[in-house]
């Protein structure tokens, strides 16, 4: 068995004495040996000692003093102590069975590993990864290529006229036909956008994202963004959530528990929901700027601008620990096709899940607006900031679809640049303002679930404001300094 | 056990990159810093390697890597060998 091959690691004598001390007065049990409770109580483990408290009852007055007592004999806390002791067994272990050999004068993998991690050849880099796997082929081949595929020869060739074929035949109920497939129906909308529109777009980025995890790029790039993300108050772990935010900020957000304060998650959640667009989003606003590519320059550069910018203040405002960073950096490694197709297979299966139900309930919610009015109402409404921002009335429909889903928002203003409503500054002003305005229902509810409601509604009121005015301002030093995009 | 003649332990953060030595002791702020130094590895006797330090600071702990903040490393003090 193997438990006559272990042997336990000797401290030296006032520690061993503490040790048989606790152990002696713990009654319960833990699952663990004795040993190993009193070792982890002596290392101070919160959980543990959570524990212990529980199931000792009035005997943890007596452990505590004797834990103090133990810490009163090293200057170094035990934790310390003991990882020292461990760390010569394990040597002392390795040294008598193991040889290292010398490595070669030329590693192919080391070699790239630290051009990745130089400051100067590192950035080019990013700028490869960014340009080929989001802009070709997340943005041109599944936003493109896919997208136009699925959408015009299957939906709107065979499923939509099927669908309105069949409704106008069997079901005499208007509204009832309104709801299933009227202009924003449950399958010639909902079902169209949640398939057509954003399944190939975030299964490309899920994809593309699963290669650049398995391969060990995004520890390096955390590495290299480190002491810029510190500005903002996050630290370099944080570049893991917010990539993938660029694929489904939604995911992303659930994503943050792993950063870890509590003031870091926070920040990200902000700028998850504020300046960081999801993939579908991109994929329409790449296909909105298609022809502008100075458009495409002052979209991007203006998020980053508030992503900074907004970042830098929440850090000098939010009370709460520093960040600091440590990550291991894994080898690289050439990704395995079965991994990256069974991780992408996982994240897709959570997003349909968890967002083809919400499409289809937002569906029913513009079809409850439309027949009670509200929705005609709020549209209304909207059209005051969206007139401020120098946009015609009629986008202010594409902006209170954005809130039920961002994509649904993009595509609406597609619809309006197909129709010819939008100058070239209103295409930018109105792309700006999405990217940056309320995240969609689904994120909403994660920023509540995961932040609390008080955080997600104060983020949401400011978000409203902040991206309105942000467009106002767009629009303005475009006017006056007589840009025609 | 023999001991190597060596120099007194300086911070991680005054080695060049390139430079080995043995980590003496941790130093740090508080207990938190301590424990993520523990937690990779940065542990009195084990022989670290620097590799690089900016934009962060990556060392080289056995077989591992690792890359942390200049807070971090300058709780690391360590012993240079004598060169032969």
């Amino acid at each position: 068995m193997l438990k006559d091959f272990v042997k336990n690691i000797g401290y030296d004598d006032p520690l061993e004495i503490y040790l048989s001390k606790l152990e002696k007065l713990l009654g319960s049990e833990y699952g663990i040996s004795k040993r190993a409770v009193s070792l982890l109580l002596l290392q101070e483990d919160e959980e543990i000692f959570e524990l212990v408290k529980k199931n000792e009852g009035d005997k943890i007055g007596v452990i505590s003093a004797i834990i103090r007592e133990a810490n009163s004999h090293y200057s170094n806390p035990l934790s310390y102590i003991i990882s020292e002791r461990r760390q010569g067994e394990a040597s002392r272990i390795t040294n008598s069975v193991m040889s290292v050999k010398e490595k070669g004068l030329f590693n192919f993998k080391e070699t790239l590993s630290r051009l990745m991690m130089n400051p100067f050849i590192g950035g080019p880099i990013l700028l490869a990864v960014m340009y080929y796997g989001l802009y070709k082929f997340v943005g041109n081949f599944g936003a493109g290529v896919l997208v136009d595929f699925i959408e015009k020869r299957i939906f709107d060739a065979h499923i939509n006229p099927f669908m309105v074929d069949l409704v106008n035949r069997y079901l005499p109920y208007e509204l009832l036909r309104d709801l299933l497939a009227g202009q924003y129906g449950i399958i010639t909308l909902g079902a169209r956008y949640a398939f057509a529109i954003i399944l190939p777009i975030v299964a490309t980025f899920f994809f593309a994202f699963a290669i650049i995890e398995d391969t060990g790029y995004l520890p390096r790039l955390a590495m290299l963004i480190d002491q810029l993300f510190k500005k903002i108050g996050l630290s370099g772990r944080a570049v893991i959530p917010l990539v993938l935010g660029l694929g489904c900020s939604t995911m992303a957000t659930m994503v943050t528990r792993t950063l870890p304060t509590k003031r870091e998650r926070i920040i990200a959640t902000l700028l998850l929901s504020l300046a960081i667009p999801c993939s579908a989003q991109m994929g329409v606003i790449l296909a909105l700027l298609q022809n502008k590519p100075l458009g495409l320059l002052i979209w991007l550069g203006v998020i980053i601008g508030v992503f900074l910018f907004v970042g830098y203040l929440a850090s000098k405002i939010m009370p709460g620990e520093l960040p600091s960073f440590y990550m291991e950096i894994p080898p690289l490694r050439l990704p395995q096709l079965s991994n990256i197709l069974r991780k992408t297979g996982s994240r897709l299966k959570w997003y349909l899940f968890e967002v083809l139900p919400l499409f289809i309930f937002a569906s029913v919610l513009i079809w409850l607006g439309q027949i009670t009015g509200v929705f005609g109402f709020l549209v209304k409404a909207l059209e005051h900031p969206v007139r401020w921002i120098g946009l015609p009335a009629q986008s202010s429909v594409a902006f209170l679809f954005g809130f039920f889903r961002r994509d649904y928002g993009a595509a609406g203003l597609y619809d309006l640049k197909t129709a010819g409503l939008l100058s070239g500054n209103q295409l930018v002003v109105a792309c700006v303002t999405l990217t940056l305005f309320l995240p969609c229902v689904a994120q909403l509810l994660m920023n509540i679930k995961e932040r609390g409601i008080g955080v997600g509604i104060i983020m949401s009121t400011f978000i409203l404001f902040f991206s309105f005015s942000v467009g106002y301002f767009v629009n303005l030093v475009l006017i006056l300094s007589g840009i025609n995009l | 056990m023999t001991t190597k003649p060596s120099r007194p332990a300086v911070a991680l953060t005054t080695l060049g990159s390139g430079g080995k030595g043995n980590i003496a002791y941790l130093q740090t702020k508080n207990k938190a810093q301590m424990q993520k130094l523990l937690s990779i590895g940065a542990i009195p006797g084990v022989h670290i390697t620097l590799m690089q330090k900016f934009p962060s600071y990556v060392f080289k702990i056995g077989h591992s890597q690792f890359a942390v903040d200049k807070e971090l490393a300058q709780g690391i003090f360590v012993r240079v060998p004598v060169p032969k």
